[in-house]
């Protein structure tokens, strides 16, 4: 990525990688939409910050992401406890992505948000494990074991679910 | 299905973004009008020049030579002088007080300072003179003049020590004399030479040899009235006692009345002391650097034995907020 890279472009190259980053992340369609509007906004107050010989646009978008997720995340937390609503949010007939079986679906929602975070980041984006170990602030081999526990886990649960 | 299988399918998964998505990201970038920002600034120039010139000053502060630095010759004349006027017939019993005035030669006072001593009390009367006669041999003959201007007005010296040293010389006297002519001997012996120091003391014992009196008044009583008494052995006895303190005390009056009749004059009579500034060789070209580094190298020590201790604090207090964060992250995308 060049230096001389707008915002502009930056925000059409890497929109479908942050969406999906999102949408993989939060596992609901819905939020993703909100969320990635307010990566962007973010994104462009801090683009002045952003330094190309650092890293690369869409790491330090997916990072902005992961920031607003894990916001969205908390005030998520404090509702529902708030609400006093001992499940989880209803996302049931949401859909991660198109071309996924129904198995691998429905199997998908087994993982908590942080394995799905890895696996998106991994396995969708095809990041490879030290840009998504910065990006989860962890060690590339903590990256590594996150990953082949989520997909442990997401055989287990094909595995069931055959 | 093995995990490579798993992986593809999940690869092969398209997210298609919604165009309300798209059009809403395209207007927020389409509202960039920034551009980016240079990488030298003049906040970020402050930042770093301010420090540095903060440094600069303290260094050049620090370093500068003093304003005393380089006299060639310097003459010092010192007077030290009890600071009274006059001495009260009453109240204190004893004062004494000293002040500093440093002056050229030209600038000291030729005469003593004028504290008569008092007629209608008794007091210890004791003053030092100190005198700066320009050549050695002007000391001996000022030892001289003084020891006759003494024998002149009824005293005596009580001890006289002289020494010489090249083109110094140095002579000090303590000298007796008479309590009524000492104001006298004090303005006499101020013209053997220049006046560099002068120190008055008086102390009235007036007020203790009163109360002395009194004293034995009242025991001459007590004793008249024992006499008259039947002279038992305890009588007796009281009478000798008695009589003993009463000579004990007059012998104590006596002594001091006889030794305040008599002032001391100490007199220090010197050459004039040369002090030669040291030789200031020219400051080489990498001087200011020397010094400069110097201070710097005073500064480093101090950073790091401030700095290291704090430095190690905020890293631990930091990994601490790191782990703990990374803890509630973790909990909150488990729970998720």
């Amino acid at each position: 990525m060049t230096r001389e890279m707008t915002f502009a472009q930056a925000a059409e190259t890497h929109l479908d990688d942050v969406y999906g980053y999102l949408a993989w992340f939060t596992g609901d369609r819905g939020a993703a939409d909100d969320l990635t509007g307010e990566t962007f906004e973010r994104a462009l107050r801090l683009w002045h910050r952003f330094d190309p010989r650092r890293g690369s646009a869409r790491t330090w978008l997916c990072q902005l992401a992961r920031t607003v997720a894990l916001d969205h995340f908390r005030s998520e937390k404090r509702r529902v406890r708030r609400e006093e609503l001992a499940a989880a949010p209803e996302r049931i007939d949401e859909r991660f992505a198109e071309g996924l079986s129904a198995d691998l679906e429905s199997a998908l929602r087994v993982l908590s948000a942080g394995e799905r975070e890895v696996v998106a980041l991994r396995v969708v984006l095809d990041l490879d494990a030290s840009t998504t170990a910065r990006i989860l602030g962890i060690s590339p081999t903590n990256c590594t074991t996150r990953l082949n526990r989520a997909l442990k886990k997401l055989e287990g649960a094909l595995h069931v679910a055959a | 299905m093995s995990q490579r299988d798993l992986a593809a399918e999940l690869r092969a998964a398209r997210i298609t973004v919604p165009f309300e998505v798209r059009e809403r990201v395209r207007a927020i970038a389409a509202t960039d009008s920034t551009a980016r920002e240079p990488r030298f600034t003049w906040r970020r120039a402050l930042v770093v020049a301010l420090p540095v010139a903060a440094a600069l000053a303290a260094t050049i502060v620090f370093t500068r030579p003093t304003q005393h630095a380089g006299t060639a010759l310097e003459l010092q004349a010192t007077k030290a002088a009890t600071v009274p006027t006059a001495v009260p017939d009453t109240g204190a019993k004893s004062f004494s007080g000293t002040g500093h005035v440093r002056a050229g030669v030209a600038g000291v006072p030729t005469t003593a300072i004028p504290v008569p001593p008092s007629r209608t009390r008794l007091q210890r009367y004791g003053a030092s003179l100190a005198l700066s006669v320009s050549t050695p041999d002007g000391i001996s003959a000022g030892v001289q003049r003084a020891l006759r201007i003494v024998a002149s007005l009824g005293g005596h010296p009580t001890s006289v020590h002289a020494s010489s040293r090249g083109r110094s010389a140095h002579a000090e006297l303590v000298l007796r004399i008479p309590r009524r002519n000492v104001q006298r001997a004090v303005t006499r012996l101020s013209q053997l030479g220049t006046i560099t120091g002068e120190q008055v003391d008086v102390q009235d014992v007036q007020g203790d040899l009163d109360a002395t009196s009194r004293t034995v008044t009242r025991l001459q009583g007590t004793l008249r009235d024992l006499r008259a008494q039947v002279q038992t052995p305890d009588v007796v006895r009281r009478i000798t006692a008695i009589s003993t303190r009463i000579a004990s005390l007059q012998r104590g009056e006596a002594s001091t009345i006889r030794t305040a009749s008599f002032a001391t004059v100490r007199l220090s009579l010197a050459t004039p002391t040369v002090k030669v500034a040291p030789h200031h060789s020219r400051p080489g070209p990498f001087h200011w650097l020397g010094r400069a580094l110097f201070w710097l190298g005073i500064g480093a020590v101090y950073a790091l034995a401030l700095g290291i201790p704090l430095a190690l604090l905020a890293f631990g207090i930091l990994l601490i907020v790191r782990i703990v964060r990374r803890r509630r992250e973790d909990a909150l995308l488990n729970r998720t």
